[in-house]
């Protein structure tokens, strides 16, 4: 296990019931009443869940409300309102409306599990549908061999920290969670978005980061928590921006879309966003690919050190996508003055990018961690390295794999937004943007979103995660989650368990 | 003057009904309170034209699975459901999605975007189980969408010698042999359509005209009048059997295409003495030992081969052997005895998405011929019974413009996402794509590199 600079963080922000009534909208199950209904009120009188009501004095009953209805498997129960119909109008089945919401990376279990642990801030179970998507490969298909359960530690005596500069140089930085928000500009989400991103990140003492649309002023309360992204397009990156962070990351790639730059559509491009990126209104924005002034890594480490000279306190993190030679391109970030590798890999991304450059560019991610973490093993310089992993994580347990592989934490993008009531419709790019107001610069439509109420949900979801790693290392009898980094041996691969993933 | 090839985009409009991939349902619960209206953003749901009081029907096309709508219902009287007709829609490598993605890139030509990562499965058969690289840090000229221009997809068909010889009084002694330049790896292929009518069969003709790429026909396919003296990008495949003695070709032939079959070596002795400017390609459906056929061709002296697969990139025999692996078994034969460049192989079937063209042509094709995905683009709904004369959208009545532009469209959409991997990688020509295996990622591979470790870890890594 690696020294500790200072003590484990034991103080974590509390979690708190953060509801959202239109996030109530699923129910994954269908009651339907045939016209035979005669009204005669017994499943009211049966149901203990509230599914059937009649208004006082009415003569009809309403139609069901399903989404309190536990479904089929409420036939064993006495109480089985389709059982117990005299006249049999009654139904019961799986909901359309279910089906239609999720898909096989974001299953609907897992897009509300994401919703419940925003909303209530307790953990799932680690074996919860919720934990694991139906892509068939992948994260979904590793899973954790846990031994029989002896001893239960506490969630207090267990460090879920870590620690993001493990070079001899520059200010030691330690996060009590194993993630920090990742890069989303202003211009691809809203203003609350990414306040509410910020605010959390400031209760949890972790990090969000601007992305490459600028610096907004309403970010600077929150400097201490917000990393300042130095992408190829430059837009917004001032003297002052990488002086008053922390952290300064720079974007070489991204998973999305690797290789291929940035681009706002011209739609979200508003006067705000304009101006922010002094750009001209409605205009498409192109971030270009790569930088071009770096086509080598002495290119690349005079980059650093350009960033170093203008806020030499800073940590410097290097955000590469995943080429097949990531490790060598992960070596030369560390001679160059790195302190975080952040591995972003395919198949993730937050908002708009081309959909074959989402699924067939760059390596996923789950490929890259071990290959990089065993390359920088055996060069001897792992532990000098900060790990990042991100690109398709979408839940605690994802994290939790992406750490037994080799990382040492992760960036955290579209689970943030599914905490926002993010529905993954993949409608951030078009036109006026999102319908829910998280991926838009609509003037209308980003009043959806509640900085402060976001806010709560994030945290709460970390609050959430965290129990669930502690749950995690408690079942391994880890007290530190740093012990968990590289144990491959405790994963077992879905072609050796006999129960299929339906792709 | 040097003139920059560009497609032609335009959007035309499908004549079909649009096939709704979700479809919203009103129950009678419906008190037409109009929230629904005022919700949704894409203009779903309107009120009745005929009758203000109430909602009309809600226009699914429209719909993009926001549940916006659904959520605000104060009757909760919405429900969402996935489409059945989309969902029936697609089979095999033709999915519903691929399907209505070519649609729409034949109706805009533009690249596919949408937000919020991907969604499908995370490997597959065949093509699915394979992605390109990309890199990190890549010479100067790529400009994000700004250096696309200087990328070329410029392919060869026919033999291009690696140098040239000249005599001792500078006289040129190597024999050139014909030699086609188009400025797409992608041709178009309709001899093994189930339908072709005489506006179809021109509308594609002039779409290939246009693009400057071939089209491939039967030979004695009814040529429209309007194109009568304008073949020069038309290349007709001989029915099998054919007598090389005593077949006719357009006078402006720059290419035939001849079944393979066992007489080889005399059929191409006798087409090049009786058409030398004519390339000549040998057309084979692509089965065991494919690859040491046209080894030996390639040492014949034949110029191109038209290795086919079936609708789903298959060949039978080998195990259905996909065409990833056929053709990297051809490419790697060729290869081991120095004879690649001797030959350009074009490949067809099963080309579903625009990722299957630089994928086919990295596993070591030259050039991909398009079949299926031009048909889909004039919106066949994939069904069966076009043997028997009927079509759902009766694609036979289109008009030979609407089927050109459609095509354009696609075959643009589909190179501006060609450009947009060769950019990723930083390569700067399709030529240098070719059996670059080494700049593609296997899922085999991969499984076996990351998890062999790991208890019940891919050591054969056998993708699903």
């Amino acid at each position: 296990m690696a020294q500790r600079a200072e003590g484990c963080p034991k103080v974590f922000p509390e979690a708190d019931l953060v509801p959202s009534e239109h996030l109530k909208f699923v129910n994954r199950f269908t009651v339907k009443r045939a016209d035979t209904c005669i009204s005669c009120g017994t499943c009211q009188s049966l149901c203990p869940y509230g599914v059937h009501k009649r208004v006082e004095g009415h003569v009809k009953i309403l139609p069901p409300d399903d989404r309190k209805c536990i479904g089929p498997s409420c036939s064993v129960n006495y109480f089985f309102c389709v059982a117990n119909c005299p006249t049999n109008s009654l139904s019961v089945g799986a909901s359309d409306t279910f089906i239609s919401l999720g898909d096989p990376r974001w299953t609907s279990d897992m897009i509300l599990a994401t919703w419940q642990q925003a909303e209530t801030g307790q953990p799932i179970s680690l074996d919860h549908a919720g934990n694991i998507g139906a892509s068939g490969g992948g994260f979904d298909k590793l899973q954790f061999k846990f031994p029989e359960n002896k001893r239960k530690l506490s969630p207090e005596d267990i460090c879920t920290a870590i620690d993001l500069n493990r070079r001899g140089s520059g200010e030691k930085i330690r996060i009590p969670i194993p993630i920090y928000g990742g890069g989303m500009s202003f211009g691809s989400v809203s203003l609350y978005t990414m306040l509410a991103r910020a605010k959390a990140a400031r209760k949890w003492n972790t990090f969000t980061c601007t992305g490459e649309g600028g610096y907004p002023d309403a970010l600077v309360p929150y400097k201490d928590h917000v990393i300042t992204q130095i992408a190829t397009g430059l837009f917004g990156v001032r003297e002052e921006t990488i002086q008053r962070a922390r952290i300064v990351e720079f974007k070489y790639a991204q998973g999305a879309k690797p290789g291929l730059g940035g681009h706002l559509l011209h739609d979200k491009n508003t006067p705000d966003v304009a101006r922010m990126r002094e750009a001209v209104a409605y205009t498409s924005l192109f971030s270009p690919f790569p930088f071009h002034s770096v086509y080598s890594v002495e290119d690349h480490k005079k980059h650093l050190d350009w960033a170093h000279a203008i806020n030499p306190r800073a940590l410097m993190s290097v955000k590469v996508s995943t080429p097949n030679d990531v490790e060598m391109v992960s070596v030369g970030s560390y001679f160059a003055g790195a302190h975080i590798v952040h591995l972003d890999g395919g198949y993730g991304g937050k908002v708009a990018a081309p959909e074959i450059a989402k699924k067939n560019i760059a390596m996923l991610i789950v490929y890259a961690i071990p290959k990089v973490h065993k390359f920088l093993e055996n060069e001897g310089i792992r532990d000098e390295v900060t790990l990042i992993a991100s690109g398709g994580l979408r839940t605690a347990v994802d994290v939790a794999k992406s750490i037994a592989l080799g990382a040492d934490g992760a960036v955290i993008g579209t689970a943030d937004l599914v905490a926002l009531g993010c529905v993954r419709c993949g409608n951030c790019e078009s036109g006026r943007g999102c319908p829910r107001g998280i991926a838009t610069t609509d003037p209308v439509l980003d009043k959806l979103t509640d900085a402060d109420w976001g806010a709560e949900r994030i945290s709460n979801l970390y609050n959430a995660w965290r129990l669930q790693w502690c749950d995690l290392l408690s079942r391994f009898e880890m007290t530190d989650i740093s012990q968990l980094r590289g144990r491959t041996d405790l994963l077992v691969h879905g072609n050796g368990i006999s129960k299929e993933v339906t792709p | 003057m040097f003139e920059r090839y560009r497609v032609p985009i335009k959007t035309v409009a499908g004549r079909a009904a649009p096939i709704p991939e979700f479809v919203i349902t009103r129950a009678e619960n419906c008190v037409n309170c109009g929230k629904c209206e005022k919700s949704c953003i894409y203009g779903v749901h309107k009120r009745s034209e005929q009758d203000p009081r109430k909602m009309a029907d809600p226009i699914n096309n429209l719909c993009k699975n926001c549940f916006r709508c659904i959520q605000d219902c104060p009757q909760r009287a919405l429900a969402m459901s996935p489409g059945p007709e989309y969902t029936s829609l697609g089979r095999g490598v033709w999915t519903s999605l691929r399907m209505l993605t070519i649609y729409d890139e034949a109706e805009t030509g533009k690249i596919p975007v949408f937000g919020a990562g991907y969604r499908g499965a995370f490997a597959g058969p065949g093509y699915d189980g394979m992605w390109t690289d990309m890199s990190e840090i890549v010479r100067p000229t790529r400009d994000g969408i700004h250096g696309r221009e200087y990328i070329s997809t410029g392919v060869d068909i026919g033999r291009r010698p690696g140098y040239l010889k000249f005599s001792g009084d500078g006289r040129l002694v190597t024999g050139l042999q014909p030699l086609i330049e188009i400025p797409i790896p992608m041709v178009l292929d309709v001899t093994r359509m189930r339908i072709v009518s005489p506006s179809l069969l021109e509308g594609f003709a002039k779409a290939a005209l246009s693009l400057g790429s071939l089209l491939f026909v039967k030979a004695g396919m009814l040529m429209p009048d309007g194109l009568v003296g304008r073949t020069k990008h038309i290349v007709t495949v001989q029915p099998e059997g054919t007598d090389v003695e005593s077949m006719s070709l357009p006078d402006d032939a720059r290419m035939a295409e001849l079944n393979y079959s066992d007489s080889w070596r005399k059929d191409a002795r006798a087409f090049r003495a009786r058409f030398p400017k004519t390339v000549l390609s040998f057309r084979m459906q692509a089965a065991t030992g494919v690859e040491r056929k046209i080894a030996e061709l390639a040492m014949g002296g034949v110029a191109a081969v038209h290795v086919l697969y079936d609708e789903e990139g298959l060949e039978p025999g080998n195990g259905d052997r996909h065409a990833k692996d056929s053709l990297k078994a051809i490419h790697r034969a060729m290869v081991a005895k120095s004879i690649r460049d001797e030959i350009t192989i074009i490949a067809g079937g099963g080309i579903a998405a625009a990722e299957h063209v630089p994928k086919t042509i990295i596993c070591g094709a030259d050039v991909v011929s398009l079949e299926r995905a031009l048909m889909i683009a004039l919106e066949c709904r994939n069904h069966i019974t076009c043997s028997q004369g009927s079509c759902p959208i009766n694609v036979k009545s289109a008009s030979p413009d609407w089927v050109e532009a459609r095509v354009e469209n696609l075959v643009g959409a589909w190179r501006d996402q060609l450009l947009e991997v060769l950019g990723a990688m930083g390569l700067r020509e399709v030529r240098r794509l070719r059996g670059e295996l080494g700049r593609a990622i296997f899922y085999e591979e991969v499984e076996r590199e990351a998890f062999s470790e790991i208890e019940g870890g891919a050591a054969d890594g056998t993708a699903r």
